[in-house]
């Protein structure tokens, strides 16, 4: 005669025929958890799909820019000294001897205080200074960039349909700065400009953009030449295709050595050199730390699922006292009664999560058509949703399980 | 009464006393000596109360005593751990009730072959073994019927059948008439008398004198204690 033990199969064409005999309860038993892990599942997938798009907007254009700003390393938020003017005009003249440097475009900002065109008159507190060099040909919609020592001002497309009357090449509008006016003729019309850390869906913001020679008029002393010079709170180094990387520690090397930024800035203050994909990287491990933490919220839901298998497998275990009290009078072990009953609740989280998996991608996915994002799934999140209701079914049926284990053949026989 | 080694005889009680605490304490049996030789045929009776359950409960290894030794199949079954009692009770011990206690969602060849599941036994032959039993007990056209689709003696030869499923040695019944009519009660009792006759080791509980008389001996008890044993 055998004297084996039961096999994993019986326990589970047991545990189903279990389930089965209940066919509506275990159907809502299951939906707690079907919600749960869609839920953690649409969350995950809505999150991921976010990233993907927003990061391809990062990508879009600029992959040979390279940023530099003093402080705020690391993707980390910009401090005080952000904003604070310490590329000399001699620093930039230094990047752009930088083999590999296409471009240096330097950016500050002009106090103004408005701006009018055709009788009209709007209130404008600053626009950006910078150079020609800010103007490729790919940015530029209508006319030209403007030249160094002229009158002359490039708008956005937004701020070009600013006023009732369109700005077009060659009108004239006039910049108030405090209390002195200056008439300034537009030249260039463009869709953006080289060197802007902006991602594309914030183009829609109007922007006018001054020659800083010679409208920008924050100067610093070079501590290097001793002379008064231009300063500016941010450089944008346009490197040739594929050379962004070397060009990027060439910038780092040049500016820590003896720039004039280096030694206007305090001691402490790191001067902040990031390529496109560092930026990149940033906003996704924002994002990424937004979407883990949303959908742990929804992990929490999940928790409601493991009660109602906890609270259905009490349920079971009480109604079928006298069954387990059966059990064991023809032989099963306490450790055999156990195993039946975590293979039900497991059976039902499992399936819960199974089921939950084309719930929360489809509930992902129209969350993603409503926010016009492209769809992405998240394929880590479903491993861990699977894993975890497998684990809440073991959890959950642990306690119910221990306690049919416990049910003493002779009560449970004698029990009406 | 003699006490014979317990290695020979197929049971034997050792001054055996089982009590309950509920509150206060209930002594259900009081230094019972009892031995069944193998092949033997004993009924119990007594009134209600007197521990005949308690008795037939000890003997099937489904519980243990207060003080005093079980002995079964040579084994003392204080001495089992929880796991070898009920390997125990699946392959030595054969139970039949007076409710039947049939699992209600398998069918009757699921039932019969239950205590097989737990010896390990491959469904095929589990099947094989189950349907050959449940035609022996007259249900060979009954086979996939669950307990609700079957009548009271037709439940009770499924749990007949499955007692046997293992091949014990020893089978228990407790009061296994108490549910059906007269006529099915008949065959019921023909067919425990068969099982001593195939060389089963049978232990009957009963208040019914003319179902006691099926057996060799008749043990009455009375507020746990033997009061007498009967030769008929
Ligand atoms: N699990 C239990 N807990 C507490 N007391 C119990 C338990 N089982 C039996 N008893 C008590 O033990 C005594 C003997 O009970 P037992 O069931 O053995 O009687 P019985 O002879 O089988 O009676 P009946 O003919 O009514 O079935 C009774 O007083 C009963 O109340
Ligand atoms: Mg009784």
């Amino acid at each position: 005669m055998a004297d084996g033990s039961m096999p994993l199969r019986e326990v589970r064409r047991l545990a189903w025929r279990a389930i089965t005999a209940h066919r509506l309860r275990s159907v809502l038993t299951v939906l707690g958890v079907v919600v749960g892990i869609g839920s953690v599942i649409a969350f995950a997938t809505f999150g991921a799909s976010v990233q993907a798009e927003v990061v391809s907007q990062f990508q879009g254009t600029g992959a040979s820019e390279i940023y530099v700003t003093p402080g705020g390393e690391d993707g980390g938020p910009p401090g005080e000294d952000f904003t604070r003017p310490a590329f000399t005009t001699h620093d930039v003249g230094e990047l752009r001897d930088i083999e590999g440097v296409q471009a240096v475009v330097p950016r500050g900002i002009v106090p103004t205080s408005s701006v009018a065109f055709g009788g009209q008159t709007l209130a404008r507190s600053r626009m950006t200074a910078t150079t020609e060099a800010a103007f490729s040909e790919t940015v530029l919609v209508s006319g030209r960039a403007f030249r160094a020592g002229a009158d002359e001002i490039v708008v956005n497309e937004a701020a070009a349909t600013l006023f009732e009357r369109n700005l077009t090449v060659g009108s004239t509008v006039t910049v108030a700065f405090g209390d002195r006016t200056q008439n300034v003729t537009v030249v260039g019309i463009v869709s953006g400009t080289r060197g802007s850390v902006t991602p594309t869906f914030a183009g829609g913001t109007p922007r006018f953009y001054l020659p800083a020679d010679p409208f920008y008029r924050t100067v610093v002393e070079s501590p290097t030449l001793g002379v008064d010079q231009r300063a500016y709170p941010q450089v944008t180094v346009v490197a040739t295709a594929g050379e962004t990387e070397s060009v990027k520690r060439a910038v780092e090397a040049s500016l820590q050595a003896d720039s004039d930024a280096a030694q206007l800035l305090p001691p402490d203050t790191e001067i902040g050199v990031r390529s496109r994909s560092d930026i990149v990287e940033g906003v996704q491990s924002v994002i990424d730390r937004i979407t883990r933490f949303v959908t742990g919220v929804a992990v929490l839901s999940l928790i409601v699922g493991a009660f109602g298998i906890a609270n259905i497998m009490l349920v079971s275990v009480t109604q079928r006292t006298r069954e387990i009290g059966v059990m064991k009078a023809v032989g099963a072990t306490n450790r055999e009664v156990m195993a039946l009953f975590l293979a039900e609740s497991v059976t039902l989280s499992g399936a819960g999560a199974l089921a939950g998996i084309p719930v929360g991608l489809g509930v992902g996915y129209a969350a993603t058509r409503y926010a016009e994002v492209g769809f992405t799934i998240a394929v880590g999140w479903i491993g861990i949703a699977v894993g975890i209701g497998l684990v809440i079914g073991v959890v959950a049926g642990l306690y119910p399980a221990w306690r049919a284990a416990r049910v003493d053949p002779i009560d449970a026989l004698r029990y009406e | 009464m003699e006490t014979v080694p317990p290695q020979t005889a197929q049971v034997a009680l050792d001054d055996v006393t089982k009590e309950y605490d509920l509150g206060g304490t209930v002594r259900a049996l009081d230094g019972v000596d009892l031995t069944l030789e193998p092949d033997s045929y004993t009924a119990v009776m007594g009134p209600s109360g007197s521990g005949k359950s308690t008795l037939l409960n000890l003997v099937g290894a489904l519980d243990t005593p207060t003080s005093g030794g079980v002995f079964v199949a040579g084994e003392e079954v204080s001495a089992l751990s929880e796991r070898d009692r009920a390997r125990l009770r699946g392959t030595e011990v054969g139970f039949i009730f007076q409710t039947f206690n049939l699992m209600p969602r398998l069918t009757a060849v699921e039932n019969t072959a239950l205590p097989l599941v737990f010896a390990g036994w491959s469904p095929d032959r589990r099947r094989d073994r189950a349907a050959d039993l449940l035609s022996r007990v007259g249900l060979g056209d009954r086979l996939d019927h669950q307990p609700n689709q079957l009548s009271g003696g037709q439940r009770q030869r499924v749990a007949i059948a499955r007692a046997l499923a293992a091949d014990p040695s020893l089978v228990l019944a407790d009061e296994p008439t108490g549910n059906v009519d007269t006529d099915t009660g008949a065959d019921i009792m023909r067919l425990l008398d068969d099982l001593q006759a195939d060389g089963n080791t049978v232990l009957l509980v009963t208040h019914e004198r003319r179902i006691a008389t099926h057996a060799d001996r008749i043990v009455h008890l009375r507020d746990g204690q033997i009061e007498r044993i009967e030769e008929p």
